[in-house]
């Protein structure tokens, strides 16, 4: 064995060759080192290397190398290390099979740490790495230092001894770095000993989008994405360039000729990209944006024009599009035409801000819309408003309110500056129109002043803005928008006229007049051709005033067609007025005010003012029946003032004045003679209804209500002069009730077979009127001047008048007997009471102070005597 | 590093003196140096926290701005003299590492290029307040950087050493805005002094 061993030896270096000039040349960067020989005919070789100092091993491969033209073969190896970090020895040997040849000569690969190089160092520096790697540091500890610790960023790292002064860490999956690098450094003993490098981890080159296009048809703007961000900065940066041309940092470059291949080249140091567009001129045209837009407005259009930066775009069939914005819209108009250069927007509001602004592309081979220009606002003009909404409400029989919305946006084609109101009687040429404020959306209207024998108002309504005036809306104030109804066999009888635009028929809804909100509602449907209908209801209940109000059914939204009131029974008034006094000189002003709603349980006719002078009650109307109707919101403003100018025949001129607002033309001072005293009443009653009524209550009922409303005849049995030195006024309300303009107040039942009636179109019929209706009193009642107020139901009939529902009797017979001499409707339970006492001033004219004592004597009598409500 | 003087100090001092007169130059000179004093050490933290260099360091080496003065117990003039030309060299350091740090990083808008910005151009007025606060017929003082921002920066060339010399330009800055500070208070309160006299 011996022997064949040391043959073997003999015979392997005979004929195995030992490698021969043995060269190292390495690169820093890539931290290779290229090792070349003479190795003969061998290919295989065994690669040593090691350490130099610590003689550590760091290679130790056969490899299999073919030698070059040259005879030379090479081997590129990669250190793990940076090259600087250590010296390194390398030595290689030929192998064939298991014989090997003797190893080369030794080479080192000088390190930075040898003795001569006394500095701290740290490799690698600076070094650009792609995320995800993994890398190994070094640092060499000044010569005579000691280390102490690695660090990696914050972290503190185990290293690998690699020499007597040089130490290795490596760190494993690399996150990108901030753009200045993340740091590794190691510290020495002191604070003063540290020493690092910076390494930068990022990502390549890689971009997108990569498009040419034109502006002119000539030049080219190339421009392009990046989808993802390299992390790294200044000198690592990606540089980019176009068709071999560098261009600046940017993510666009501009060139003076059009190609039709381009290609754009990216590089950093951890990489490059390419990408390449291919494209005519013609089919990459981009417009630039327009420049110096202007608009001239109208109120309904707007043209906005343009102008063009380049020659090029006046030959240039373009597409453009408009994008109009306003308040609460966005939308985009498109237009065409070689070299556009305006648009005309159409259908715009009137006195709407606008903004608009423009972009165009080419019209032929269209690739891209260009830049939109800058944008720019215009106001469109004025432009008169369109007819204000318009609708009525009226809460009596000749009083209301009149009332228009707001307008929406875009409605008022302008400020409003005013709205004008005008009522106007198709009788009669006079106008009364009022101006309002822009910031009034209601006028109440009271029609007695308008409405001429019971005729129509109408209302029209138009706005103002500075373009001019809206077209008028206009609404008919009907007063008998609602009409009375009286309850019959249990039941409101409704009936009305066949609504030909009701398709599918009609609804009936009815609620309590005094409800304000949630109110209970209830509806009744029935077929196109119903036109009458009977409404019962366990809810309805006596005193309480009901609306019905009948709808026609289509495919539109349901459409008011007429309305009802009614009482199933009307009651007395549930609470007085408050009445008061004021006195003047010997004028006496009497004043109440407005009953609620809810406590007036009957439609309210109007007041009757007694003078209670202690021992009996003296109706005014003695020589005037007061009634005056509630005219409601009104009346707790009317006045009355009664002036008592006594005569020695005690016979007093009562003078009337309305409100003093109220045309003082038709203020009317009546006189009456003495000699109509004992007949006063009768001659009252001898007048014919419609034309012969005095003159007192004309005036009245032009003054309260326009309507033909008959007065009660006076109470004769009440006509004793009475003492005007001292008194008690009253004032009730008697629950005789109006209705429409068929309304006529019968005479009372003494003359009434001699007294002209208005007879009604109908009596029952299909117009609904409201027609008189009580329960009759019977036979006996003593209360015979209410009775004298009552109307027999055929004559109701044929009237078509409105029947008082109520038991129209005293309290009780006594009572009946001591008021006997009394107003037929005082003490009534339809009429309510209020008492002020009438004090006359103490100097008065002598009548006055003889009859002071009287008053005195009487003041507590009058006291304790007031009015049973 | 010495702290700054109380604020009721610096209002004292920058509001002493008529405008124009040799004390309301010196009371200026004193509140712009404390203004740079502030913006430097500024300037350094938002340098530490951008480049996350360990806090701890503590270079080696000594000043990198270096001056003696002509004799051993320099007067306040001459001190300002000497301050002046360390200003000036800080004025080059400064000019140095913002040419360095934009050619590693490129031209950035942060936090920090813009208090370093801020940084050279109070020095560069307070290179001027102090040359017109001392300048007289025989002493010519110039105000333009003294550095030539040639040399490798530490004899290294690597990032992590540009990111130590910045750092230790920074603290120079510190000191001797601080130094100058101090030095024009002094010589503030002496010619307060003397006009009182």
């Amino acid at each position: 064995a011996l022997l064949q061993e040391i043959t073997c030896i003999f015979l392997c270096h005979l004929f195995i060759p030992i490698p021969q000039q043995v060269s190292l040349s390495e690169n820093l960067k890539t931290q290779q080192v290229s090792i070349s020989w003479v190795g003969g005919e061998a290919t295989t070789f065994d690669l040593l290397i090691l350490r130099t100092e610590l003689n550590d091993t760091v290679f130790y491969e056969t490899v299999t190398v073919a030698a070059e033209a040259s005879g030379q073969s090479k081997f590129l190896w990669t250190s793990a290390e940076p090259l600087e970090c250590t010296s390194l020895s390398f030595r290689v040997r030929s192998r064939s099979g298991q014989l090997t040849s003797d190893w080369s000569s030794t080479q080192i690969l000088q390190g930075n740490d040898s003795p001569t190089d006394e500095r701290m160092q740290a490799y690698p520096q600076d070094k650009t790495v792609p995320a995800g790697s993994n890398i190994t540091f070094c640092c060499i500890i000044g010569e005579g230092k000691s280390f102490d610790s690695f660090h990696f960023i914050s972290e503190s790292i185990n290293v690998t001894r690699l020499s007597r002064r040089t130490y290795a860490a490596t760190v494993y999956n690399l996150k990108p770095s901030r753009s200045y690098g993340h740091n590794a450094y190691c510290k020495g003993k002191t604070e003063a000993e540290l020493y690092g490098a910076v390494i930068f981890v990022g990502y390549p080159p890689l971009f997108t989008d990569f498009i040419c296009e034109t502006h002119d048809l000539t030049s080219a703007v190339c421009h392009w994405t990046e989808p993802r961000k390299t992390q790294l900065l200044g000198r690592r940066q990606t540089r980019y360039s176009i068709n071999g041309r560098y261009g600046q940092n940017r993510k666009q470059c501009s060139f003076p000729r059009w190609e039709e291949n381009w290609k754009l080249l990216g590089w950093n140091p951890l990489g490059e990209y390419s990408l390449t567009d291919i494209a005519d001129v013609r089919s990459r045209v981009v417009p630039l944006p327009p420049e110096e837009l202007s608009t001239v407005a109208n109120a309904r259009n707007a043209t906005v024009t343009w102008q063009w930066k380049l020659n090029h775009y006046v030959s240039l069939p373009l597409v453009c599009q408009v994008e109009l914005m306003s308040s609460d819209d966005k939308t985009k108009r498109t237009f065409s035409g070689v070299g556009l250069r305006s648009a005309t927007l159409l259908d715009l509001y009137p006195y709407e801000e606008y903004s608009v602004k423009v972009r165009c592309g080419a019209q032929q081979n269209f690739w891209r819309w260009g830049n939109w220009s800058k944008t720019i606002s215009f106001q469109t003009d004025s432009e008169i408003p369109s007819a204000p909404d318009v609708w009525m409400w009226m809460n009596g029989d000749t009083t209301g309110q009149i009332l228009w919305k707001p307008y929406e946006p875009r409605k008022s084609h302008g400020p409003i500056v005013s709205y004008e109101v005008t009522l106007w009687s198709p009788d009669d040429i006079t106008r009364h129109t009022q101006i309002v404020s822009p910031e009034t959306f209601a006028m109440p209207v009271n029609l007695s002043g308008i409405s001429i024998n019971n005729t129509k108002v109408i209302a029209s309504v138009v706005a103002k803005n500075p373009a001019g005036l809206s077209p008028p809306e206009s609404l008919d104030l009907d007063s008998e928008a609602i009409t009375k109804v009286d309850f019959r066999e249990g039941a409101f009888p409704l009936s009305w006229q066949s609504d030909a635009n009701s398709s599918c028929g009609y609804i009936v809804e009815w609620y309590e007049a005094s409800c304000q909100r949630d109110c209970p509602v209830e509806w009744i449907k029935v077929g196109e051709e119903i036109t009458n209908v009977s409404i019962k209801s366990d809810a309805f209940e006596p005193g309480v005033r009901y609306y019905f109000s009948l709808y026609s059914c289509s495919s539109e939204a349901p459409e008011l067609l007429k309305r009802w009131e009614g009482y199933t029974r009307e009651l007395a008034p549930s609470s007085s007025v408050q009445l008061s006094t004021e006195q003047q000189d010997s004028d006496i002003l009497i004043s109440w005010s407005e009953i609620p709603s809810t406590h007036r349980r009957g439609f309210l006719l109007g007041y009757n003012v007694y003078l209670n002078n202690g021992s009996q009650l003296t109706k005014l109307a003695d020589w005037l029946i007061f009634e005056i109707l509630a005219t409601l919101g009104v009346t707790a403003l009317a006045l009355i003032i009664v002036t008592f100018v006594c005569y020695k025949k005690r016979k007093c001129m009562v003078h009337i004045v309305e409100k003093p607002e109220w045309d003082s033309s038709k203020e009317v001072l009546v006189v009456i003679p003495e000699e109509d005293e004992d007949d006063e009443g009768q001659g009252i009653r001898d007048e014919p209804v419609d034309t012969d009524e005095p003159t007192s209550l004309r005036y009245y009922n032009q003054v309260v209500d326009e309507r033909p409303i008959r007065p009660r005849y006076p109470d004769s049995s009440a006509s004793s002069a009475s003492s005007m030195d001292s008194g008690r006024t009253d004032v009730t309300y008697t629950g005789i009730q109006t209705s429409g303009s068929s309304l006529v107040f019968q005479s009372d039942s003494q003359s009434s077979s001699d007294q002209p009636l208005v007879v009604p179109e109908s009596c029952g019929g299909a117009d609904g009127g409201y027609r008189p209706q009580m329960q009759l009193p019977p036979e006996n009642d003593n209360a015979s001047l209410a009775q004298s107020h009552s109307l027999p139901e055929s004559q109701a009939c044929r009237s078509g008048g409105y029947r008082p529902q109520n038991n129209w009797q005293l309290d009780s017979p006594d009572e009946a007997d001591e008021r006997r001499s009394l107003a037929p409707s005082l003490g009534s339970p339809t009429s309510i009471a209020s008492t002020q006492f009438l004090l006359p001033d103490q100097s008065s004219d002598e009548l006055a102070e003889e009859k002071h004592q009287s008053s005195a004597a009487t003041w507590l009598t009058n006291l304790l005597s007031t009015t049973k409500p | 590093m010495s702290e700054d003087p109380p604020e009721q100090e610096e209002q004292r001092g920058s509001g002493a003196g008529l405008p124009g007169s040799g004390t309301g130059q010196a009371g200026r000179a004193v509140a712009l140096a404390r203004l740079l004093h502030r913006e430097c050490s500024h300037l350094l933290q938002l340098f530490v926290r951008r480049v996350s260099l360990y806090v701890n360091y503590t270079p080696d080496g000594g000043r990198i701005v270096s001056l003696s003065a002509a004799s051993e117990e320099p007067s306040t003039e001459e001190q300002v003299l000497v301050m002046h030309s360390a200003l000036r060299q800080c004025l080059g350091l400064i000019h140095c590492v913002i040419l360095k740090e934009e050619e590693e990083w490129g031209e950035l808008e942060g936090d920090y290029e813009s208090m370093r910005k801020n940084v050279h151009q109070r020095l560069e007025y307070l290179l001027h307040t102090t040359k017109a606060l001392m300048e007289t017929e025989e002493t010519i003082l110039e105000v333009t950087p003294d550095h030539q921002c040639t040399e490798e920066v530490d004899g290294s060339a690597g990032v992590f050493a540009l990111k130590m010399w910045t750092y230790r330009v920074l603290l120079e800055l510190v000191h001797w805005a601080d130094h100058a500070a101090n030095t024009l208070y002094k010589l503030q309160s002496e010619r307060e002094e003397k006009d009182q006299n």
